[in-house]
């Protein structure tokens, strides 16, 4: 692997750099830019919200910072990977030990029960007794009695807390949550905010997401907007 | 709801997934079911065509002694609608160049044969024909071996009693061979107006007279229903399906379509059932967010019917235009395989279980669910209740068994058949919910990992509701699928088996007592052993019990047997091919009691014990049943229904004996040598009959194996479809797992692990059930004996797990193609 930890923008407390992000979708004739250079630095252990209007990337950088896509130009390095030089394979192992994702649209398997559902990425990543951690879990984000409900049978705002369980089941470094509250009402909003930023504190972890929630950015430690697919470095601020 | 809005609402149905796969399952039932009913009974005309030709026509009716059929019956035939032609069989002295030779004479009226063709050469080295008619008035057909037997030409002239005639050209091969053991020397044909002129016949003569019919087989039932009253004693009326070499054979193909159209029937209704409950349990959303708009639930149930009625049709319609070329295409290739002419007809009678199959399924399992969802608050359609089951399964489960049951019913109407599909069907759903609830009580406790074992183990669990129903479907395909590949697998054996290499191919009868030492030794010299020598006694079963057996059996009718002299025999061991069904074979000092034929005690309605009298010329004999056995007709070897021990009560009556040999094609000369030695003795050669009862069976075999693989190819649609069903709850999980981590290899490997598991399990329980209904099938039906067919049966679940761990993996490919971020966002 290329050691990528000398280069001059590596500090020793960056958990991920991006550098010079370009992200294009080939539409047969025409190409439509989503990403434009895109360059950032997350420190480790700190939270940053990415706000912007609906289409302008947001989502899109998000899942190329957690290497779930892979970008057309730039260079993502987490934890000193260059995660667009890694295989596929490679990414998913990285992914299943260090990373965890919240969706908007929660991406629980409807077959399967509450357990089983945080149970599922503690398998994948071969953790020990991933049962009683499942447990400890959902009883920590309150649902310690629904344990054998499937999604279903569950409200929206359980759903979603079930998802944060899975999230933060395998204590991952970095945590990108994509509009967590988005489907959620105001109240139930607010409580699974609480949680969620309650969860990274204890667990120190890295946390990043991209929301619309004014509240919810303001209680990042930074924000970064996102305009048309660039970024809007006036706008990079501390809170 | 106007009728522009239900018209909408079917335009947006179109866009929906599972709508999408509710119509291709319909118009594959559709399909499917036409195509096999179709072909199944294209095929059947097709065969009893080819196989009328064995009687030269549909219908024969024989008079047996001397008396010509009243003309007045060909008129009312006729009048029928029927074509009838008339023919004359006897055997009489024919001289021709230097020489006299017994011959038997066919005489046949112009429109001889009805069906079929005659084989015809013009001389020795000309090319064979296929004529339509015989010969004319004063022309005379021989048959090649005759011509060489007298050392005469085409052209030379012979005299048959009185009449001169010119050998116009020669029999190579008239389609009515004839199983008759009657008049049995060389065959000569003419025309049936020259008999009277050769003064041949007189009272008393042993003559034939044959009547030919053919067409309609209302109009030949028609005309049986009025000749019956009038029919005589001495009258025989033959239909193929009476003729013992093929009838049998026959019957089973015919009953291997049937099966081939009932299991089509059922895999029709498991791709229908399939996808239009699928369809059914994803409509809860929309009819709760109906009933919130404020829809009543009268007007839910109307919109519900209307849009599957349109569905019905639009399946019927597209199942029908798929179905129409496809038969097209496979009727053109039949026409290639028999080199026949088969026109294209389709038959509305056939298309009738196709479209019922689909609607029928269609409504039944589509409707219920979606009936029931009407009276639940919407506010529990939204959000179910922990713990809350579908209360109403089981009422679901019991209409849509009727309609099975129906449709099969409807489609076969054979008590046998349908009882044993179905109990197939339900003895294996049952053994999976049993295997079913012990798999969940062993898998409890296993929890996934990084090792696909587990994780496919795991999925299997946690999927068990969808396992459960996709293993099911899956066991009941192959199982269907299986039934017919072990059907046809015994129906094969059993006709190989039936006319082996080297069977029989020529009889020689009146065999005097005096010769048969020398008869015996002339076919070892010539290095053909003869098979083993009966002798045979004419004559007539006259009492049972002491009374006379036309007041005992009232159906007397119906038992060929009484309407003839019978050939009794004695023999010392049991054929080998018999088997004893009841009593016991003679002992070896024993000389009192019969042995009868199985089918034919039962038609008698005799038992052991019971005792028969026989006439026999001016003798009578009578004796006590001692054994009944059955006898394989079809063996084309000498076959008895009465058989007496040795020294028993045939002993001193006048005897000829019967015998029957292989000889190959180019030995046929030692014949002419035999013929000559021995003038007295009749050989009949029956070689190109069995040429040509191979031939029908390797074309029903054909016929079988396409059967077979158009069934094949729709359970592997139904799977296919099944898969699909669940394709994107299965992708959705797939990017899940990817963006939680999981390799690649560790998707594929558990996903192909756990399709292939639950392909073997569905494997195993398939050829289990497909055993069992193959065993109740196999007596009722099929009338063999029952064996396990390992070699066929064990490579089917593994290639069942094998293909579904393929379709498991084709599924998968866009969830290895597709970043798991965009897969998510397109499945959302």
């Amino acid at each position: 692997m290329t050691d990528l930890s000398s280069g001059p923008r590596q500090t020793s407390e960056a958990i991920l750099t991006v550098t010079d992000l370009t992200q294009r979708v080939d539409l047969g004739r025409d190409t439509l830019t989503i990403l434009q250079g895109v360059s950032l630095e997350i420190k480790r252990g700190e939270s940053v919200a990415i706000v912007g209007r609906s289409g302008s990337g947001k989502t899109t950088l998000l899942g190329l910072l957690a290497g779930l896509d892979t970008p057309t130009e730039g260079e993502v390095v987490l934890e000193g990977k260059a995660i667009s030089r890694l295989s596929e394979d490679e990414r998913a192992a990285l992914r299943a030990r260090r990373v965890g994702f919240v969706f908007q649209s929660f991406q629980l398997l409807p077959a399967l029960t509450a357990l089983e559902n945080v149970m599922l990425p503690l398998e994948l990543a071969d953790f020990p007794d991933p049962q009683a951690r499942a447990r400890e879990l959902l009883g920590r984000v309150g649902l310690g009695d629904r344990l054998t409900h499937t999604p279903r049978q569950l409200s929206g705002g359980e759903q979603q807390r079930v998802a944060i369980a899975r999230a933060f089941a395998c204590e991952p470094v970095i945590l990108f949550a994509d509009e967590p509250t988005g489907n959620l009402d105001n109240q139930t909003g607010q409580e699974i905010q609480e949680l969620l930023m309650a969860l990274n504190r204890e667990q120190g972890t890295t946390l990043v997401m991209v929301t619309h929630d004014e509240t919810l950015a303001a209680r990042c430690q930074r924000r970064l907007t996102i305009e048309a697919g660039h970024l809007e470095a006036a706008r990079e601020e501390t809170a | 709801m106007s009728a522009s809005q239900k018209l909408g609402s079917v335009k947006r149905d179109w866009r929906q997934r599972d709508v999408k796969v509710v119509l291709s399952a319909l118009i594959i039932a559709v399909a499917t079911v036409a195509i096999i009913a179709l072909f199944a009974s294209q095929l059947q005309r097709t065969l009893i065509t080819s196989a009328s030709s064995f009687l030269a026509a549909d219908r024969q009716l024989e008079a047996e002694h001397g008396k010509p059929i009243p003309a007045e019956w060909r008129e009312e035939a006729r009048n029928r609608g029927l074509q009838t032609a008339r023919m004359v069989e006897f055997s009489t002295m024919l001289s021709g160049g230097e020489r006299f030779q017994l011959v038997s004479i066919k005489a046949v009226s112009d429109e001889y044969p009805l069906r079929g063709k005659i084989e015809f050469q013009q001389d020795a080295d000309s090319d064979r024909q296929l004529l339509g008619q015989g010969p004319r008035p004063g022309e005379a057909w021989l048959n090649p071996r005759l011509v060489r037997l007298l050392e005469i030409d085409v052209g030379d002239t012979v005299e048959v009693g009185n009449l001169e005639l010119t050998v116009s050209g020669l029999l190579v091969r008239e389609p009515d061979g004839g199983f008759n053991l009657g008049g049995l020397a060389p065959r000569v044909m003419m025309h049936a107006d020259d008999v009277d002129a050769t003064g041949v016949i007189q009272e008393g003569s042993r003559v034939e007279y044959v009547n030919l019919f053919a067409g309609e087989e209302a109009a030949l039932d028609g005309f049986y229903q009025w000749l019956q009253p009038r029919l005589e004693p001495s009258h025989e009326w033959e239909s193929i399906r009476d003729g013992e070499a093929l009838s049998e054979s026959l019957q089973r193909a015919e009953r291997f379509l049937l099966l081939g159209g009932s299991i089509a029937v059922l895999l029709a209704s498991v791709a229908v059932a399939v996808a239009s409950r699928q369809f059914a349990v994803g409509q809860r959303d929309t009819v709760a967010l109906l009933k919130t708009l404020g829809l009543s639930s009268r007007r839910i149930g109307h919109m519900y019917l209307v849009r599957l009625s349109v569905w019905g049709l639009a399946g019927m319609a597209g199942g029908l235009l798929v179905a129409l070329p496809v038969y097209g295409f496979l009727n053109n290739l039949m026409a290639r395989v028999l080199e026949q002419e088969i026109p294209f007809t389709v038959d509305l009678p056939s298309l009738m279980p196709a479209l019922a199959t689909a609607v029928v399924s269609l409504f039944a399992f589509a409707y219920p669910p979606i009936r029931r969802l009407r009276h639940v608050p919407a506010m529990r359609v939204l959000r179910s209740q922990p713990g809350e089951a579908d209360s109403r399964a089981w009422s679901d489960i019991a209409i849509a068994v009727v309609a099975i049951f129906g449709l099969v019913w409807l489609y076969a109407r054979e008590v046998m058949l349908v009882v044993a599909l179905i109990g197939g069907l339900v003895a294996l759903l049952g053994t999976l919910a049993l295997l079913g609830w012990l798999l969940l009580l062993a898998l409890r406790r296993v929890t996934g990992g990084g090792n696909a074992w587990r994780l496919a183990l795991v999925g299997l669990y946690r999927h068990r509701r969808a396992s459960l129903s996709q293993i099911a479907v899956f066991a009941m395909t192959l199982m269907l699928a299986s039934t017919l590949i072990l059907v046809r697998s015994s129906l094969l054996a059993d006709w190989q088996a039936q006319l082996p290499e080297q069977t029989p191919n020529h009889f020689l009868i009146n065999i005097a007592p005096s010769t048969v030492d020398e008869v015996d030794a002339f076919w070892r010299e010539q290095g053909q052993g003869l098979d083993t020598l009966y002798p045979m006694v004419r004559g007539r079963l006259t009492e049972i019990n002491g009374q006379p057996v036309r007041q005992v059996v009232s159906k007397d009718d119906s038992v060929n047997a009484l309407n003839r002299e019978l050939n009794l025999t004695w023999m010392e061991s049991l054929p080998e091919d018999n088997r004893i069904v009841a009593g016991d074979w003679f002992g070896s000092d024993q000389t009192e009691g019969v042995s009868v034929e199985a089918e034919l005690a039962a038609e008698l309605g005799v038992d052991v014990g019971d005792v028969l009298g026989f006439t026999i010329g001016s003798e009578t004999i009578a004796e006590p049943i001692t054994s009944i056995r059955t006898v394989q007709w079809e063996s084309m070897k000498p076959n008895f229904y009465m058989a007496f021990p040795p020294g028993g009560a045939l002993e001193g009556l006048p005897a000829t004996w019967i015998t029957s040999f292989y000889l190959p094609e180019d030995r046929k000369d030692a014949l002419n040598e035999f013929t000559r030695e021995f003038p007295t003795v009749s050989l009949l050669e029956v070689d190109h009959i069995i040429e040509r009862i191979q031939a029908i069976v390797g074309q029903v075999t054909q016929a079988i194996e396409a059967i077979l693989a158009l069934i094949l190819a729709a359970s592997l649609v139904v799977m296919a479809a099944v898969v699909s069903a669940t394709l994107q709850d299965r992708q959705r999980e797939g990017a899940l797992l990817r963006t939680l981590g999981g390799r690649q290899s560790l998707l594929v490997n558990s996903t192909m692990l756990e399709f292939g598991l639950a392909g073997l399990l569905a494997g195993i329980l398939g050829v289990l059930a497909a055993e069992s209904a193959v065993w109740a099938l196999q007596y009722r039906m099929f009338g063999g004996e029952f064996r396990w067919h390992w070699q066929v049966a064990l490579p089917i679940p593994l290639i069942s797990g094998f293909v579904l761990a393929l379709l498991g993996r084709w599924q998968l490919r866009p969830v290895l193609q597709v970043s798991p971020m965009l897969l998510l966002r397109r499945l959302e």
